[in-house]
């Protein structure tokens, strides 16, 4: 099995446990987290044969997700959706650095990202290999602190980074174009000094070739679709935190794709 | 010739970073066009302009990766603008980033409550396990930075604008007291600050009767201790500070000794927003020789105090604590509520 098809397997397996943790007795941002999925996934991948490249959810409302992926990559050695969410457990719902593969914890929008530019920039001050990836929201993007951070890294000339944005156009009280659409988001992007690739957030392949963190600075738009894998879930703004009954789990999880 | 806090955190961490290859310089353009650790080690040097929030979070990254890295900008942007990178940052992460701010207080003077930080502390003591230090002088100042390099914790150094100050007491270590004058008398007066340490010295030359103690490093884990050596040295508690009373050291000395009378002479609630130099804004604030004396119980009226009563929004130096568990008869001293003494009008 090569690496692609192995991680398509992780991404189906976590699927499933982010479901499990829909069922826990907190739910979990449930759309959100099978739209990031697969890119997690491949950013992971990348990470997992490059040294020093740092993975950082900046959504971290997708924290079921990371969790899961982790799981499938071996950071985190337990099942965790039966302690997702529950006391004495780490799995808070936005990431805790107590998780094995959580550098940073995040949650609160657009820090994950300048957290990032600040890991890619001491692989230059140290002089060691790796880079980020950091994965944002489109609705993360309302963040000013998103834009401040851009700033620098062109400012500063911060290689080493790729920027992916779950493109799910969707946000906690609905679409994101009908709340603060983000216009000409390529022209912006490229306006700061990063290299633009529009992707299929949902095709493994080509996410892990172009999140590979590379000199010039890298914004990656994955189109995504929010609730992905689960039939009852795809596209609807609707799923963005979603608690169901472990019968319904077990319905979703049999149609998983 | 006596640098400025400003100028001596440069200087020092420019000396640091000799022997320290992981110090990191981040400025966010407030540190002047010229600074000394940009011409000695410019690829460690980075001042990423106007963007105090990002700078604190990509501090924050820096010191994940095993960098230590010193970000300098202005108190009020620093605490209040970056608030919750530091509280993510330096306190949930606990990341070993150092904030050195100057303009803390009033010292920005006529720039106004813009740029004045009188809540910085505030800010920072409400973030468990990020150490805080108000140096006085070059050389605490110096000692401070040296300490933050080699400890691998948060820290948030308050500096003051670009007096220079010579110091009239050695610098004052982590939990330790920085004695000044006297150590006898049911009086203690406690300065954080530069200008509320002269403000005291002031004090002390006209009542000599009364004692002088200097705190440097603020945060709670120091003052706990601090407080145990003050406590042994008076039953009463003067602390003159250039804050407001919220998140003040006197509120929390107030939490830590009970049984003492911690009375707080602060900035006050208003919002200072006429010209003058540091030291009239503080006037202006009621932060005076006459409201340290007033606040100490003097024996003699202070002279001024009138003057602060009638034609300034005064403060009530109120105690900030009751002696509770004081036994019943314990004497009371005259000046329980000394802001009577000003004449308070609002």
């Amino acid at each position: 099995m090569n690496d692609i098809d192995l991680a398509r397997e992780r991404a189906l397996r976590a699927r499933g446990s982010v479901v499990d943790m829909a069922a826990s007795p907190a739910g979990c941002h449930l759309g959100g987290s099978l739209s990031v999925l697969d890119i997690l996934v491949a950013a992971h991948t990348v990470a997992e044969s490059r040294p020093g490249v740092e993975v950082v959810l900046s959504k971290g409302h997708a924290a079921a997700a990371l969790y899961a992926v982790l799981h499938q990559t071996g950071d985190i050695e337990e099942d965790p959706a039966p302690r997702y969410g529950r006391a004495g457990g780490p799995y808070t719902g936005h990431p805790s650095p107590k998780v094995p593969g959580v550098r940073f914890p995040t949650g609160s929008l657009g820090h994950g990202l300048a957290y990032a530019a600040g890991w890619a920039l001491s692989r230059r001050l140290l002089g060691e290999p790796g880079g980020a990836i950091a994965v944002v929201g489109d609705g993360e993007l309302q963040e000013g602190l998103v834009w401040e951070t851009l700033q620098i890294v062109q400012a500063k000339r911060i290689g080493g980074l790729t920027v992916v944005v779950d493109v799910n156009g969707g946000q906690n009280d609905g679409y994101v174009a009908d709340i603060s659409p983000m216009t000409d988001l390529p022209a912006r992007l490229a306006a700061f000094g990063f290299e633009v690739a529009e992707v299929d957030g949902h095709d493994i392949e080509k996410l892990a070739a172009v999140l590979v963190p590379e000199d010039r600075p890298k914004a990656v738009l994955a189109a995504t679709v929010k609730g992905k894998g689960v039939p009852a879930t795809e596209g609807k703004a609707a799923s963005h935190y979603v608690k169901i009954s472990p019968a319904r789990a077990r319905q979703w999880k049999a149609v998983l794709r | 010739m006596t640098l400025p806090g400003r100028e001596a955190y440069k200087d020092e961490l420019t000396a640091l970073a000799a022997l320290d290859p992981r110090i990191v310089c981040l400025e966010a353009d407030l540190g002047g066009p010229s600074h000394p650790f940009a011409e000695r080690f410019p690829e460690r040097f980075l001042n990423l302009g106007i963007a105090e929030a990002a700078a604190v979070d990509i501090a924050v990254g820096l010191a994940s990766a095993g960098l230590r890295p010193f970000l300098s900008t202005f108190a009020a942007f620093g605490t209040w603008r970056a608030a919750e990178s530091v509280k993510l940052g330096l306190g949930y992460q606990q990341a070993p980033v150092v904030l050195v701010c100057p303009y803390g207080g009033v010292s920005g003077g006529w720039f106004g409550p813009t740029h004045h930080s009188l809540e910085d502390l505030a800010v920072v003591q409400s973030l468990p396990g990020v150490r805080i230090a108000v140096p006085c002088g070059e050389a605490e100042t110096r000692a401070v930075i040296q300490a933050a390099a080699d400890e691998d914790r948060p820290c948030y150094v308050r500096l003051a604008r670009n007096e220079p100050y010579e110091a009239p007491f050695e610098p004052a270590g982590r939990g330790e007291v920085g004695w000044v004058s006297g150590t006898g008398g049911p009086t203690l007066l406690v300065s954080v600050g530069e200008k509320p340490a002269q403000l005291c010295v002031a004090a002390t030359e006209r009542r000599p009767d009364l004692s002088h103690a200097h705190l440097c490093w603020v945060d709670f884990e120091s003052l706990s201790q601090a407080a145990a050596e003050l406590a042994d040295h008076a039953r009463r508690i003067v602390v003159v500070e250039e804050h407001r009373a919220a998140g003040s050291v006197a509120s929390t000395l107030a939490l830590l000794l009970p049984r003492h009378e911690v009375h707080s002479v602060n900035a006050g609630p208003s919002w200072p927003s006429e010209g003058g130099s540091h030291d009239e804004t503080l006037a202006a604030l009621g932060l005076t020789v006459p409201a340290v004396l007033a606040a100490a119980g003097a024996g003699e009226t202070p002279a001024g105090a009138s003057v602060l009563g009638a034609s300034r929004p005064a403060r009530p130096h109120a105690p900030l604590t009751r002696p509770a568990g004081a036994p019943a008869g314990r004497p009371t001293p005259s000046m329980a509520n000394p802001g009577a003494t000003l004449s308070p009008t609002t």
